[in-house]
């Protein structure tokens, strides 16, 4: 018993020795790095989330939002939307010492519709193969965008970024229709707008 | 302040862009409930019973826009053309924006255009959005002494539970003929195809048959032209050429239960 406590106690001191030597702003790998919301762009009125920048120069993002759809919106109970997204941004170009524009971001994301009123179509219900190709409670989406970015530091001397975002985009069921419409449907038509801001934690 | 705020996002979102969901079924005020804004423009121009009733019939623009704009183009050089009946499948997906898609067509027909909804319009949020757009699933009118009667026939997608169609409520549409002399059936799937629910088939026809001033069946969803009388009862089953055949029917009516049928052909546009 008291050899456990002197490992426990021997343990805890590396620990503690071993978070002073450590920079403040490094946390674990999965403690997310920013906090996301967004309005729009096909995944809730309002989503929230989180998300890590990754890569060497942090240039990808990879974000996890739940969106909420009132049932104003849907014709009866609310929506719940899960989206994962990735958000590739090549350009930081800084404007000044706080300020930076990302003026191009590439995306894709999935989302997740589970609601009981979305009348499944994959259940086998036509005999003849492949009738409903596509699933009605996921939607892929890709997108085009930019970011506004505003660096400041904490109070402990980390340094962070908040920034607004825009994604203009459309998921694969408008692609297909734009497809086999090329004189019938505009690009146009078959955007959606979204708007966000992110802001590291 | 909330309302207000619920406002401005609506305003926004009417143009299109600023979406929460594909499956939403908001739209903007002037394209809810087009079932009763088209009635109200037909009956704005009275017809008497002794006239002939004069439309077009054809199914399924799901997904054929550049068709939709070629067969608007087309309908408009007719003359003495009442409505337009779409015999469903608006939409491929039964998502909104599809059912406007088609709406900013078919709006520019000089005349009222009237749907039923289609089993692809039923897929997803589809019944709430069509209620939306277009208004109810079963529903009935009368112009020129003949008596509409449009019906959600889409049993597949209610798995079969012997309540697709609404038979009690077809049998009361059919049996109430105060001031008609004709009556006409509209749905999407004909109950001669494998998505009609089989035990509602012949009790279906039963219904029909009970009629006497049925002057014929008209439905959509296998994309092509039939004109027959399957279940050998007299009562003569029409279907509907889809958008993607760039053909369509123009039905005239007169009399107690006369009819006749033209076919058109409509061109894509140079």
């Amino acid at each position: 018993m008291r050899t456990y406590s002197l490992i426990i106690s021997f343990l805890l001191f590396c620990l503690s020795g071993h978070a002073q030597v450590t920079e403040p702003s490094r946390q674990p790998w999965y403690v997310p790095e920013h906090a996301v919301l967004q309005t729009a762009g096909g995944i809730g009125m309002i989503a929230g989330g989180v998300g890590y920048a990754l890569g060497a120069h942090r240039r990808f993002d990879a974000d996890v939002l739940i969106g909420y759809v009132p049932g104003t919106y849907t014709g009866d109970r609310a929506f719940g939307i899960f989206t994962l997204k990735g958000t590739y941004s090549p350009f930081t170009l800084p404007v000044d010492t706080h300020w930076q524009i990302k003026p191009l971001a590439i995306g894709a994301l999935i989302n997740y519709t589970p609601s009981q009123m979305l009348n499944r179509s994959r259940d086998d219900k036509y005999s003849y193969k492949n009738y409903y190709w596509w699933g009605s409670t996921v939607r892929l989406g890709a997108f085009l965008g930019g970011r506004v970015g505003y660096g400041f530091n904490t109070r402990t001397g980390r340094k962070r970024v908040a920034s607004a975002y825009y994604e203009l985009g459309t998921n694969d069921l408008y692609f297909v229709s734009l497809l086999t419409n090329t004189k019938g449907l505009a690009l146009g038509q078959i955007l959606t707008l979204g708007l966000g801001v992110k802001v590291d934690f | 302040m909330q309302v207000s705020g619920l406002l401005g996002m609506c305003a926004l979102s009417s143009c299109g862009l600023l979406e929460f969901s594909p499956n939403q079924t908001l739209v903007p005020a002037a394209e809810r409930q087009l079932t009763t804004q088209n009635l109200i423009r037909l009956t704005s121009r009275p017809k008497q019973e002794s006239d002939t009733l004069r439309f077009v019939f054809i199914g399924d623009c799901q997904r054929f826009y550049d068709e939709a704009e070629d067969f608007v183009a087309s309908v408009n050089q007719q003359r003495k053309i009442d409505f337009v009946i779409i015999a469903g499948d608006i939409s491929d997906f039964g998502l909104v924006r599809e059912m406007r898609w088609i709406h900013h067509r078919l709006r520019k027909l000089n005349v009222p255009y009237l749907t039923v909804i289609g089993n692809h319009d039923e897929v997803g949020n589809g019944r709430a959005v069509y209620e939306s757009v277009f208004g109810p699933l079963n529903y009935s009118f009368v112009y020129g002494g003949t008596k509409f009667i449009c019906l959600d026939t889409n049993g597949r997608e209610y798995g079969f539970q012997g309540q697709v169609p609404d038979l009690g409520w077809l049998g009361k549409q059919l049996a109430d003929t105060a001031n008609t002399r004709r009556s006409i059936v509209l749905c999407h799937v004909p109950p001669t195809d494998e998505d009609f629910d089989p035990n509602l088939v012949q009790p279906y026809a039963r219904t029909i048959r009970s009629s006497r001033q049925l002057v014929f069946h008209l439905s959509g969803h296998i994309h092509r032209f039939t004109n027959g009388q399957p279940f050998h009862d007299s009562v003569q089953y029409l279907t509907a050429y889809n958008f993607r055949k760039r053909h369509y029917n123009i039905l005239s009516v007169w009399g107690r239960r006369k009819f006749n049928l033209e076919t058109v052909a409509y061109a894509p546009a140079l």
